[in-house]
């Protein structure tokens, strides 16, 4: 039996996505079963993937359809190490996503679609073996995000204050359109410098391939990877957060309903790091290692900004956007170490911050919805009546702030052991101080919210989750802890497909380019 | 696999996952707290088992799995390792442990029932972390377990989450705790770079030999306490004082002093660490026992009184030599624990903390005012009893360090030890009648039976010291001394000066009004709390207004300029048909110059 897995993985939200089209708006609960079911079946098929992996690295579960074989587009799927435990993170989170949402009224039909569609996107990128589709994938899960915010977004409006107060009303800056808008907006740009490094490397190798394999084996002239790097590092680098372009994610993720939050901060960003890793660092390996030095010092301050930013923050979906900005440092971070714990670490970091702020951000709109408040000044005494959440929502914190015995603390030990030994020792130092201040502003808004005499009296419909909404909450957090006391499951893949590629990576760069 | 050993703490993870994940269970306070205190009874039995075992030379050894990889290689493993010291402080640990746990089902029986099945969900978590501890069988365990014993320790001192002081109290102390630990996991960081693993075992190179083991020991002033970071310790007095007497006095303050026990031969590489280990210890212990002196809360003397403790044991170990600071860190839990009981029998009479509030409490409660005494008695060094052999033990090492300045300040703070808890027996027991002494009643047996049983090793543990001898194969026997003598001196002196000024139940205040009033104003708490708000958070500030308005301004500010390009470049728009052909021509001929310019 030789199923097409990964394409069974990859399409089955386009499927269903489809057959949504058919479906009567009025149908609701033919809606959200349509669409669990279509994650049941891409959770599946990742989990047999998973299992199925055999060890000894490579590409493996490929199929290979052609499009455009006169200029060397194929619709190449396969996947290595890597791309197992991003799929896995995918199908958990558009799993719980699918429930997290339950509640949603308003034209929730197109929703799904939207949501389901995007999903395909991500999927795609994660096991494309040909750059042109990886590409295509990936502005389909860019894309509909700009529906999803402006249409679904909240409209609570962000309170301006300080000297500048008068422009952003005029530009309407706070609300959910110029959030879709600018997020957007900002994410097409990086795309445009992506398209740049990505037709540079197929003029340079001139193959008339776009094979990823092809293109990795063939060598580029350093002139070129010294400025396809950076286009490339910036360019899927937006997505990732990477500092000074994350300013769309407090603005949108602020403003994205539940499950575009889960999706978009937990698997969505770590397309943008994996496009850096995977295009960026592995096939332009001498502009990688060039560039080294410079993209570690961003995620350094990335880690250390988005945490103390986080700190100041009163709005509860602020704190976590600024903590994705954070968090997502700590990816480049290990990305920028060139080295196998870094890389290792980064990989498990994407994976584990993915769980976490999914889990965060399904919280928060629970509490959202309850409290129909953000501003944690406001709120206190909230685990009297939802102990649940208080739990939730601590287990979530202690992930994000390095707690051993869940899935943060393992990416981040990994990281700061490859930072260590990668080109600057000092940038361990930061890591490890970024995370203290995780614990600060993390118990600061857990203390803030759930801790204390209360709840206060206008706050009358506070209640632990409901039904569907318990799925989200249970597997997200059972995953956290289950990939934080046995890392193995996963990290035996990551580790050897992160070996493989480093030594290519730094064979190339030493012998000048020329393999 | 050694089965008895993690028979320890199979007992204590089944009760936990149980109340756990079992929601009605642990709804039902009482019944929760009947689980975990029998768990934690059945793993002090097999501690018992497994120290009778390592005595008779058995299952000594270590046995781990693989945890994570890098390369193809095991970088990092789990597991468990045996050896005498190990079961020795298991035994410790889970002892004080069961006692803490029974106590706690008198001492919290009016508290809601979730929170009480809450409470001993996390009792049960915290033996399976420092058995965890206890038994690592290298530094990343340690520091995996150390980290979840913290987390105990904030959800415990956090029990009482309603009140406001509570919560800040609980998470003081989990960021200044963390906030050290940033030394511990760097420390950790740098001796994997330069030796490629997590052994204590593995010689650092010499130019790492003095930061590594200089790394840990910063977190282990957190975790033990040390001064300057042992502000967190006395707000930790917020959690139920059955948690004081177990996490903060017993226990987890003294896993600090584990880890340089454990790791001794990374930090003996290191002698200019030692000395700055012995200075650092024996100024906690006169700093720390100064402050006790002044107290008025029960629970802060004790708290107090535990850093100085503490500070005994750091300085034992920085003058070389292990024995002192582990066998003190032993009688300590034992008699620091069944003191914190104690307090908790008076605070549970008088419904009050203050030591004033409870004058005259000897008359109505008298079995649990003995016990306590014995515990004081223990602390303050009186000849006999637990706390004097190990407190010489330390003076005498050192006394053969020749470290006679730390030496003057640990005799001096013996000499306060023994003042300040007459001071408190004094008057909670014999000052001036009080209100909440009149109304008090003597505790219900849950509370008194295990004190009791608290009170035989502290009482007796003084007398075990040929076994710890025995953990380094030294020799062992006890001889008064002339600095024996000294210390036996001070202890009475303390004793003798505590009784002349609160004897005739005076209410005098132990200093003179400026440096009483000087060390309530917490001084090195002002710097840490200055460094808070003047420090760190203007600085977040600065840099979440710089991100809202500076960069993303920018960001902005781009999308503003395109805006008004567009403004621009639509006059070409000009909606006349020739216009556009002109454009279309333009652009074939353009297409066509090239063309020919590129095939010349």
């Amino acid at each position: 039996m030789n199923l097409p897995l990964l394409s069974i993985i990859v399409f089955a939200p386009l499927v269903a996505a489809l057959v949504l089209v058919f479906v009567p708006s009025s149908a609701r609960s033919t809606t959200r079963i349509v669409a669990v079911a279509s994650a049941i079946v891409s959770l599946i098929g990742s989990l047999i993937v998973a299992v199925g992996f055999q060890p000894g690295g490579g590409y493996q579960f490929r199929e290979k359809y052609p499009i455009i074989e006169s200029i060397g587009i194929n619709l190449e799927l396969g996947v290595d190490g890597w791309g197992v435990s991003l799929l896995l993170l995918t199908s958990i989170i558009m799993f719980a996503g699918s429930f997290a949402t339950w509640t949603l009224k308003e034209r929730d039909k197109e929703f799904y679609i939207l949501l389901l569609a995007l999903v395909c996107g991500v999927y795609g990128v994660f096991v494309s073996l040909d750059l042109f589709v990886f590409f295509l994938f990936y502005e389909i899960a860019v894309l509909p995000m700009y529906l999803l915010i402006g249409v679904w977004g909240s409209t609570k409006k962000v309170a301006e204050a300080g000297p500048f107060r008068f422009l952003f009303r005029i530009l309407d800056i706070g609300g959910k359109e110029y959030a879709a808008m600018k997020l957007t907006l900002m994410l097409l740009a990086g795309s445009a410098f992506i398209l740049a490094g990505i037709l540079a490397m197929y003029d340079a190798a001139g193959l008339r391939s776009f094979s990823i394999e092809a293109l990795e084996a063939a060598s580029y002239p350093r002139g070129m990877q010294m400025w396809a790097f950076p286009a490339l590092w910036l360019g899927f680098g937006t997505l990732a957060g990477v500092f000074p372009f994350h300013t769309w994610s407090p603005d949108g993720h602020a403003s994205a309903p539940t499950a575009v939050s889960m999706l978009h901060a937990g698997v969505l960003m770590k397309l943008g790091a994996f496009g850096v890793m995977r295009v960026g660092m592995v096939m332009l390996p001498e502009g990688a290692q060039a560039w080294a030095v410079v993209v570690g010092i961003v995620a350094v301050i990335n880690v250390v900004w988005g945490a103390m930013a986080a700190m100041r923050q009163t709005d509860l979906k602020y704190i976590i956007a600024y903590s994705s900005v954070s968090h997502m440092g700590v990816v480049m971070l290990g990305a920028a170490t060139l080295t196998i714990e870094g890389w290792n670490g980064a990989i498990y970091q994407m994976f584990a911050h993915g769980l976490m702020t999914a889990l965060f951000f399904a919280l928060v709109g629970l509490i959202y919805e309850r409290a129909h408040d953000r501003e944690i000044g406001n709120m206190g005494g909230f685990a009297k009546a939802m102990p649940a959440i208080a739990v939730f929502f601590t287990i979530a914190g202690l992930s994000s702030l390095g707690m051993p015995g869940l899935a943060g603390f393992v990416a981040e030990l990994m990281v700061f052991l490859g930072a260590w030994k990668g080109p600057m020792a000092w940038w361990a130092l930061a890591g490890i101080f970024g995370a203290w201040v995780t614990a600060v502003y993390v118990l600061r808004a857990s203390r803030a919210i759930f801790w204390g005499q209360g709840p206060p009296e206008r706050y009358t419909d506070l209640s632990d989750p409901k039904g569907p909404e318990w799925v989200a909450l249970v597997v997200l957090t059972a995953c956290l802890i289950l990939f934080g006391l046995v890392p193995g499951l996963i990290l035996v893949d990551i580790d050897q497909t992160t070996t493989q590629y480093l030594q290519l990576a730094l064979d190339a760069a030493r012998s000048g380019g020329a393999r | 696999m050694n089965a008895t050993a993690l028979a320890v703490l199979v007992y204590p993870l089944l009760s936990f996952l149980l109340l756990g994940l079992v929601w009605p269970l642990r709804q039902n306070g009482r019944l929760a707290g009947w689980i975990s205190t029998l768990a934690a009874v059945a793993s002090f039995l097999g501690s018992l088992r497994l120290l009778w075992k390592v005595l008779e030379g058995e299952g000594v050894g270590s046995a781990t799995i693989p945890w994570l990889v890098a390369d193809g290689k095991v970088i990092a493993e789990l597991g468990i390792h045996v050896d005498g010291i190990s079961a020795s402080m298991l035994v410790v640990v889970t002892l004080v442990a069961a006692c803490v746990q029974a106590y706690s089902l008198g001492y919290l029986a009016d508290e809601p029932k979730a929170d009480l099945g809450r409470y001993f969900t996390w009792h049960s978590l915290f033996i399976v972390a420092m058995g965890g501890l206890v038994l690592a069988p290298n530094l990343l365990q340690l520091f995996l377990a150390w980290e979840l014993v913290g987390l105990c320790s904030y959800l415990l001192i956090g029990f009482y989450w309603r009140k406001p002081s509570a919560g800040r109290a609980a998470v003081k102390a989990f960021w200044v705790t963390k906030f050290a630990d940033m030394g511990l996991l760097l420390g950790l960081i740098v001796l994997y770079a330069t030796t490629g693993s997590f052994e204590w075992s593995t010689p650092v190179p010499a130019a790492w030999a003095v930061v590594v083991p200089a790394l840990l020991f910063v977190g282990v002033m957190g975790k033990s306490a040390q001064v300057p970071l042992h502000i967190w310790l006395p707000d930790a007095m917020e959690g139920p004082t059955p948690v004081s007497a177990l996490l903060h006095a017993a226990t987890m303050v003294a896993a600090g002093v584990f880890l340089i026990v454990r790791a001794y031969p990374l930090f003996e590489a290191a002698p200019p660490l030692l000395l700055a280990m012995t200075w650092i210890g024996a100024v906690t212990a006169l700093v720390a026992a100064v402050t006790a002196v002044v107290q008025d809360d029960i629970k802060k003397v004790l708290a107090y009184s535990t850093c100085s403790q503490l500070g005994f044991m750091i300085a034992a170990l920085g003058s070389g030599q292990l024995m002192g600071g582990y066998f003190h860190l032993t009688t300590h839990a034992f008699f620091k624990a069944l003191l914190f009981l104690g307090a908790g029998a008076a605070i549970h009479a008088t419904h009050s903390n203050s030591i004033h509030q409870m004058g005259g409490l000897w008359r109505s409660t008298r079995f649990s005012a003995v016990l306590f005494i014995v515990g004081a008695a223990a602390l303050a060094g009186i000849p006999g009893l637990a706390g004097f052999f190990s407190k010489d033990l330390i003076l005498e090492e050192l006394l053969h360090a020749g470290q006679y300045g730390p030496l003057a300040m640990l005799l001096l703070s013996a000499g306060l030890t023994a003042f300040y808890m007459t001071r408190v027996v004094a008057i909670a027991f014999f000052g001036p009648a009080s209100e909440g002494a009149a109304h008090a009643h003597e505790s219900p047996p849950s509370m008194l039976l295990p004190m009791t049983v608290l009170m035989v090793p502290a009482v007796l543990a003084g007398l075990a010291g040929p076994l710890f001898a025995g953990l380094w194969n030294q020799p062992y026997h006890f001889a008064l001394t002339p600095v024996g003598g000294l210390a036996t001196l001070a202890a009475l002196s303390g004793i003798g000066l505590g009784v002349l000024r609160y004897g005739t139940r005076s209410w005098a205040s132990p200093l003179p009004e400026g440096p009483r009033r000087f060390i309530l104003s917490a001084p090195i708490d002002s710097f840490w709390l200055a460094a808070w708000q003047r420090g760190l958070q203007p600085v977040a500030r600065g840099i979440g207004w710089v991100d809202r308005y500076v960069v993303d301004g920018l960001m902005n500010a781009v999308g503003w300029l395109f805006l008004l390009a567009g403004e621009k470049v639509r006059a070409l728009q000009t909606g006349r048909a020739q216009d556009y052909v002109l454009g279309v021509l333009m652009g074939v001929l353009a297409v066509v110059a090239y063309g020919l310019v590129g095939a010349a």
